[in-house]
């Protein structure tokens, strides 16, 4: 690579091309099992952080790692126990959202839902919650240390710049983040709106 | 592996690379990669350089980890400042660029849609030099996917045909935009220099050309995406591109719901007439003319990651010739439209505003602020909900610039381009503005005023005369608000403010300045026409979302039916918070009854299209919906909370 080439692709993007040049993956494979697949720049940026969790199925999962890199997702906060009623309406429309996506749900488009609060929604109640929604493979319920779910919930934005409705975790479930990790592509859709909507919103990913 | 042993693979590669592009020491200092003092190689955080949100290359694969750019500490807004620093760039090193003029496609025949290939094989083109096939009424756009069955196929260009119930407004001027991703230079200061960084624009220019269209005139623009297949980073290589705010039927309108994909085309409409032509006949009522236009992406869901792509561009349109037939009435209309009026984009005529030959005089400006990561890298926050706050103004795509001028009147089209930021303006001499239009709309008069607010998507022209400077007398353009986040400015004026954009005063010749600063301008229609009914439109934060009337924005809902020719009353209300909401209604422009229940300001008596409505204000508007039939939608315009999803799509029916 010359030197024109490395700043005609400005110098972020150039170290990319660099750091995917072939001995530099030789060197990245020699020295680190961390870095075997890629990795968006989202995920760079600590708006999707790497926080372990835990999933309704008590599995161990590292959010980005294994729940989002290279993945097409629906990303939304609940808790199983909403005071304002606005969760059952949300988590019920992702539901018919599960319904128009099909088989699409598992294998090329992931649910993600993360309680609000770690303290009361184990995995144990996730499991019983999804039941009850009749939650079908591909949409994963998740919990975590209190910590690791504040700092994913301020990564991901689902934040009120106004510390005391920040605090009320009802004004954090209306909203879902849409995106293709491959291509760094995020959006956001109302749970309110209609599934159609919702479900539309994938065809926007493909490429 | 341990951080710090990351850190010295990263350090490794970093070496290993910068020698294979065989960067000079300079280079690596110019770039921000090496420290001055020491000569070492900066201790770069993380493995990789790249941006987070930095615009995507079409070829480069996401690599790497770690976070040397975060903004996930603050609920997914940095601070600019303090979350993000941009790269230092020297004030008044580039040269306010003028917009390029955009010109018009040859060779096509007015009176005959069969402009395009002549029916046959593409590029076969016997009449016009549209490229992309015929242009029938009916023909609009391709897409790739949409059947026919989709309510937006077979939408037709309303008011095309000849004997149609709107006249024959069949284009008489013929456009031709391709939108795509280019390297642009926002300052040679920053790290990619003077080769840039990628960043969208229509016809490969940020902003985007500058069209100089004309009541009387149809035109006509065919827009191409071209943007890259396999996009990266911020944006979505769809658009949908809206004249702001244009008399434009619906399909031409570029709504949200209608979605251009990459490798397609759309064919905008602009019969380019005054509101009001079913009531006056003609090309309608003089003095409902605009004057100072944007265009920009509106793509659902996307419209603040496309437009800081660099998807915004500037229309100023001029009134028809014809405009006056001695008498004071025109095509019918009863008005008092005289001789002496009018906006010709010529100074020998009409109210004789500053233009000059070729425009030279007339320019648009247009202010748009960024964030660049510490690497120099164009960044969006992507996880934002508030609104993007930069720290880099930039003045027509440059950072800072400085205006050489000639000692006359000028006319500067003042435009908020967004995302997120609201202006106070002054002038570091002190001196007051001519204020002559709000909104793109001349004024009944102007207005001097010291210092006035732009909020996104507000448009200001304004009169300054450098006569009275001698050469090498330098003006500075002041933004005066303090604002941190996407709320709105604190209300606190800085001191001296932030500089934006600085004339230099020259001795270079000119000729003579035969423009004027008339004592009048255009009158303001009556609207005395009865209110059918109305409505409350409450805009604020609920459950994370932005809603407006409590509802986030659902296709499927069109929230208001208004019948064609009608009147109404609406009351916009700011829910609280403490939040700006510049609250944008297409089509037809609104004129203020009340702004809490007080007066309109005087440079907000005209005709508006955007509602400056800060924290805790009601506003009393009369809206009018006339001739044209279809959807239109009503949102926020700090891009990032319409995104989020405040707006509500109504229609005229």
């Amino acid at each position: 690579m010359d030197r024109r080439s490395f700043l005609s692709l400005g110098l972020g993007l150039g170290l990319v091309e660099m750091v995917s040049s072939p001995t530099v993956q030789a060197a990245q494979i020699a020295n680190s099992s961390a870095i075997s697949k890629p990795r968006s720049r989202a995920s760079e940026t600590g708006f999707l952080p790497n926080v372990p969790l835990i999933t309704h199925n008590g599995e161990q999962v590292n959010f980005y790692d294994d729940m989002v890199q290279g993945k097409t997702v629906l990303l939304n906060f609940f808790l199983i126990t909403c005071k304002e009623g606005r969760c059952p309406i949300a988590m019920a429309n992702i539901r018919k959202v599960q319904e128009l996506l099909g088989d699409r749900v598992g294998k090329d488009v992931f649910f993600l839902s993360i309680t609000l609060q770690p303290e009361f929604d184990s995995p144990k109640a996730l499991k019983a919650y999804a039941e009850g929604l009749d939650a079908q493979p591909g949409w994963t319920f998740l919990t975590g240390k209190p910590a690791d779910i504040e700092t994913l919930r301020r990564g991901l934005g689902f934040v009120d710049i106004d510390p005391e409705r920040d605090r009320d975790l009802s004004n954090h479930i209306g909203m879902a983040r849409y995106g293709n990790d491959k291509l760094d592509r995020w959006g956001s859709v109302s749970l309110r709106s209609s599934s159609a909507n919702i479900a539309s919103t994938f065809k926007w990913l493909s490429k | 592996m341990n951080t710090q042993e990351k850190l010295i693979l990263k350090t490794m590669d970093l070496h290993r690379q910068i020698t294979e592009a065989k960067l000079s020491r300079r280079d690596l200092l110019k770039m921000g990669m090496l420290s001055a003092t020491t000569g070492l190689l900066l201790p770069i955080s993380g493995l990789s350089l790249r941006s987070a949100f930095a615009k995507g290359g079409v070829d480069s694969t996401p690599v790497a980890t770690s976070s040397p750019v975060s903004s996930g500490g603050n609920g997914g807004c940095p601070v600019p400042g303090k979350d993000i620093i941009s790269t230092p760039t020297r004030p008044w090193i580039e040269e306010l660029p003028r917009l390029v003029e955009k010109q018009p496609v040859a060779g096509n025949d007015p009176n005959n849609c069969d402009h395009g290939n002549g029916g046959g094989a593409p590029g076969a083109d016997a009449v016009g030099t549209l490229t992309g096939g015929d242009c029938k009424i009916y023909c609009l756009h391709e897409f790739p996917e949409l059947s026919k069955a989709t309510p937006y196929a077979n939408l037709s260009h309303q008011g095309w045909d000849k004997g149609g119930q709107l006249g024959n407004f069949a284009p008489k001027k013929w456009y031709e935009t391709h939108v795509r991703q280019f390297n642009h230079v926002w300052h040679r200061d920053l790290p990619a220099g003077t080769t840039g960084q990628p960043a969208w624009g229509f016809d490969s220019v940020v902003p985007g050309p500058m069209f100089r269209t004309r009541y009387g005139e149809p035109h006509f623009n065919r827009i191409h995406n071209h943007l890259p297949e396999q996009n990266l980073g911020f944006g979505i290589n769809q658009t949908s591109t809206h004249m702001h705010n244009l008399h434009t039927p619906s399909e031409s309108d570029g709504n949200p719901l209608y979605p251009l994909y990459s490798g397609h085309y759309w064919d905008h409409h602009y019969p380019n007439v005054y509101a009001g032509v079913k009531q006056f006949g003609g090309i309608g009522d003089p003095n409902e003319a605009l004057g100072t236009l944007w265009y920009h992406d509106h793509k659902l869901d996307f419209t603040s990651q496309n437009v800081y792509a660099g998807l915004a561009g500037m229309n100023s349109i001029y009134d028809a010739w014809n405009a006056y037939t001695g008498d004071g009435r025109y095509n019918g209309a009863n008005n008092n439209f005289g001789k002496d009026m009018g906006d010709f984009g010529d100074e020998t005529k009409g109210w004789r505003l500053p233009c000059g030959a070729n425009y030279e005089f007339d320019v648009g400006l247009v202010f748009h602020d960024r964030q660049f990561d510490p690497y120099g890298v164009d960044f969006f926050p992507l996880t934002c909900f508030d609104g993007a706050i930069g720290d880099k103004m930039t003045v027509n795509g440059k950072i800072q610039p400085f205006m050489p001028v000639k000692q006359r009147k000028y006319r500067f089209r003042m435009l908020n381009m967004g995302p997120s930021r609201t202006y106070q303006w002054f002038l570091n001499n002190g001196l007051p503005f001519v204020v002559i239009s709000n909104d793109g709309n001349l004024l009944p008069a102007p207005v001097l005023t010291k210092s006035f607010k732009q909020a996104v998507a507000e448009r200001f022209d304004i009169i300054v005369d450098f006569s009275q400077y001698a050469p090498g007398t330098e003006i500075i353009l002041l933004n005066r608000a303090e604002q941190t986040n996407g709320r709105g400015p604190t209300g606190k004026l800085l001191s001296p403010g932030f500089e934006v954009l600085k004339f230099i005063v020259t001795s270079d010749a000119f000729g003579v300045d035969e423009s004027r600063i008339p004592a009048k301008l255009r009158p303001l229609p009556d609207i005395n026409q009865p209110v059918s009914r109305s409505r409350t439109w409450k805009f604020e934060r609920s459950g994370g979302e932005w809603v407006v009337n409590g509802q986030p924005f659902n296709n499927n809902v069109v929230s208001a039916e208004v019948p064609e020719g009608t009147a109404e009353h609406w009351t916009i209300i700011n829910g609280g918070g403490s939040w700006l909401h510049p609250v944008h209604i297409h089509y037809e422009e609104h004129r203020y009854l009340s702004v809490n229940r007080a007066p309109p300001a005087s440079t907000e008596v005209g005709r508006k299209d955007v509602i400056r409505l800060d924290p805790n204000m009601q506003t009393e508007i009369y809206m009018r919906f006339r001739d044209y039939k279809g959807i239109y939608p009503m949102h926020c315009h700090n891009v990032v909370h319409e995104d989020h999803a405040m707006m509500v799509m109504w229609k005229i029916v």
